[in-house]
């Protein structure tokens, strides 16, 4: 995935004129597929909310969408607990992946391959059993519950249907690309900056602050882009481990297309969503295009 | 498990301490969904169940639903495989080896996909469907989720194309081999390995796919983890759901197997950009 464009070392593409039409043919396909299914309808999501009919049938230029989303007391609740969650959540992210990050870039042996096989194991666990574990480990009488009972103590107040529930979710769900991401980024800080920075008396911290985080804020950044991506639209997790009300999102909008069998409302928090996310989104194209073209 | 670094010999602790909290917080949630899923009895508060078995296996597989969303899930992973793979691996073959006008940038548009917030493009989507009458259709969700193993189908055989030692395919087409045998026995058989688990990780991120499935192909359409969510949402039998859990566990466990290659140190992470 990663030699695309390595191309001072041999000729990556064939200069045979003859063959330009087959190319283009070639890739048709799913360059068209791409474009009806995903530029087409982010566009049309766009137009078909700012021009539409009003009472009259009239078409013409009409916000009233989006005036209703941002006068909506309970939408703008739904959008506050989105924007809690995926901050709390990135937060977490880098509190728990860095540390593990660094760690695992600077040991070896068998004990961290086996705190990286574990830090990379949630990426193959599907998130409807994720949902499921944790209803049975810190549900209402779940695991932690027992184990608390059987020692005398009390039960915890479970996250359950609270906005916990999806936080711990998707922290869980999100951990193994922002490890991997982190450690990708951590293999550009060579082993000589840190031991010349330790033989002039530097501190962990102070060699964790003033060589490793420069050299690998761009990671970070990457890392919680492709977090904020995920996590600000994500559904199954929170439909299934977070309250009913307020709602993130995911499921606000699955509810009002499906349940309230409202599209025009759905697409404007769609939108809505979009606009959030706009800038992570371009920076995630930016850093894997300028990655690829290495 | 060993408590010191071979080449180290002090303690680990640090490497003690988070092996410690990772297998409390991955292993340990995934343990007890095991052990429910071959519990007959478990009664709060007992700390082990008071009685083992299978029964809700038999039980779970003499569902017919389970049985109906099991069968569709397989049809429609592979449905959606089959034509991915028809689609993408030409593309990705002329991607690798072609000269076109636009192939830098329609290469990089297939990021466009995974840069937006994927429920909103969802219903983006959806909204569309609407007007086509694909909402709750088998092939919607076929389109839907093809859309998803684009990236995945072209980004990957593009590598494995391009890690092809071009100097053996001169070589045979030196001695005479036309161009598609030299495809079928030189570059096939060295892309091969890694176009397979390319193949193998869209069948199994199409059987897990949820979101899709559950906007577009609702009502009609129950794939086997939108049967689980309504399995979760209506707190039946609580081993039904461990059970198919475990089952459902197992492909992916073969994805993990099979994805070690692909997933090999920092390769995968640079791939979304670090």
């Amino acid at each position: 995935m990663t030699e695309l464009a390595e191309g001072g070392a041999r000729p990556l593409i064939e200069k045979t004129g003859s063959r330009r039409p087959t190319g283009l043919l070639l890739v048709a396909v799913p360059v068209l597929l791409m474009a009806w299914l995903i530029i087409w309808p982010i566009f049309n999501a766009f137009a078909r909310t700012v021009w539409r009919p009003d009472a009259d049938g009239d078409y013409g230029f009409n916000l009233s969408s989006y005036v209703f989303f941002f006068s909506d007391q309970y939408s703008i609740n739904n959008l506050t607990i989105t924007l809690w969650t995926t901050g709390m959540c990135a937060l977490l992210l880098l509190v728990i992946c860095l540390p593990i990050a660094i760690y695992l870039r600077f040991s070896h042996g068998r004990l961290p391959a086996y705190v990286q096989a574990l830090a990379i194991f949630p990426m193959f666990v599907p998130s409807i059993i994720l949902a499921y574990a944790f209803i049975r480990v810190l549900g209402p009488n779940g695991m932690v519950d027992i184990l608390l009972n059987s020692v005398g103590l009390p039960k915890i107040r479970t996250p359950y249907l609270t906005p916990w529930g999806p936080v711990i979710g998707l922290v869980w769900d999100n951990i193994p690309l922002t490890v991997l991401i982190l450690l990708a980024g951590l293999g550009s800080v060579s082993n000589q900056a840190i031991e010349a920075a330790r033989d002039v008396g530097a501190r962990r911290l102070q060699v964790f602050w003033y060589i490793i985080l420069p050299r690998i804020s761009n990671s970070v950044l990457v890392a919680i882009s492709f977090a904020v991506l995920g996590i600000f639209s994500s559904f199954t997790l929170p439909y299934l481990l977070g309250p009913a009300s307020p709602e993130m999102m995911g499921p606000f909008m699955n509810r009002t297309f499906r349940e309230v069998n409202d599209p025009l409302n759905a697409i404007t928090q769609a939108v809505i969503t979009f606009c959030f996310c706009i800038a992570f989104g371009l920076f995630y194209v930016r850093s894997v295009a300028r990655n690829q073209g290495k | 498990m060993s408590t010191l670094a071979p080449s180290r010999p002090r303690t680990d602790w640090t490497g003690i301490v988070f092996a410690a909290l990772l297998s409390a917080a991955i292993v340990f949630p995934l343990l007890v969904v095991g052990t429910w899923a071959f519990t007959e009895v478990w009664r709060y508060p007992n700390v082990i169940p008071q009685q083992f078995g299978l029964r809700f296996w038999g039980q779970t597989l003499g569902r017919p639903d389970v049985w109906g969303s099991l069968m569709l899930s397989l049809q429609l992973s592979t449905v959606v495989t089959l034509l991915s793979a028809a689609i993408c691996l030409p593309a990705a073959y002329a991607f690798a080896r072609m000269d076109f006008p636009g192939r830098t940038f329609l290469f990089f548009s297939f990021l466009a996909g995974h840069a937006f917030p994927k429920f909103g493009l969802l219903i983006a989507i959806a909204a569309i469907f609407l007007q086509l009458n694909l909402i709750g259709t088998f092939w919607g969700v076929v389109l839907i989720q093809l859309v998803g193993t684009l990236l995945f189908m072209i980004w990957i055989p593009v590598a494995a194309f391009q890690s092809v030692d071009r100097r053996m395919e001169e070589a045979a087409r030196d001695v005479g081999a036309g161009p598609f045998r030299v495809f079928w026995s030189v570059t096939l058989p060295q892309a091969g390995p890694t176009i397979a688990a390319a193949v193998l990780l869209s069948f199994v991120g199409t059987f897990y796919e949820t979101e899709g499935a559950w906007l577009i192909g609702a009502p009609g359409i129950r794939t086997m983890p939108v049967l689980m969510i309504s399995f979760i949402n209506n707190q039946m039998v609580i081993q039904f759901g461990a059970v198919l859990s475990v089952m459902l566990w197992v492909p992916s466990f073969i994805a993990l197997m099979f994805a070690r290659r692909v997933i090999g140190g920092g390769a995968f992470a640079r791939g979304f950009g670090a």
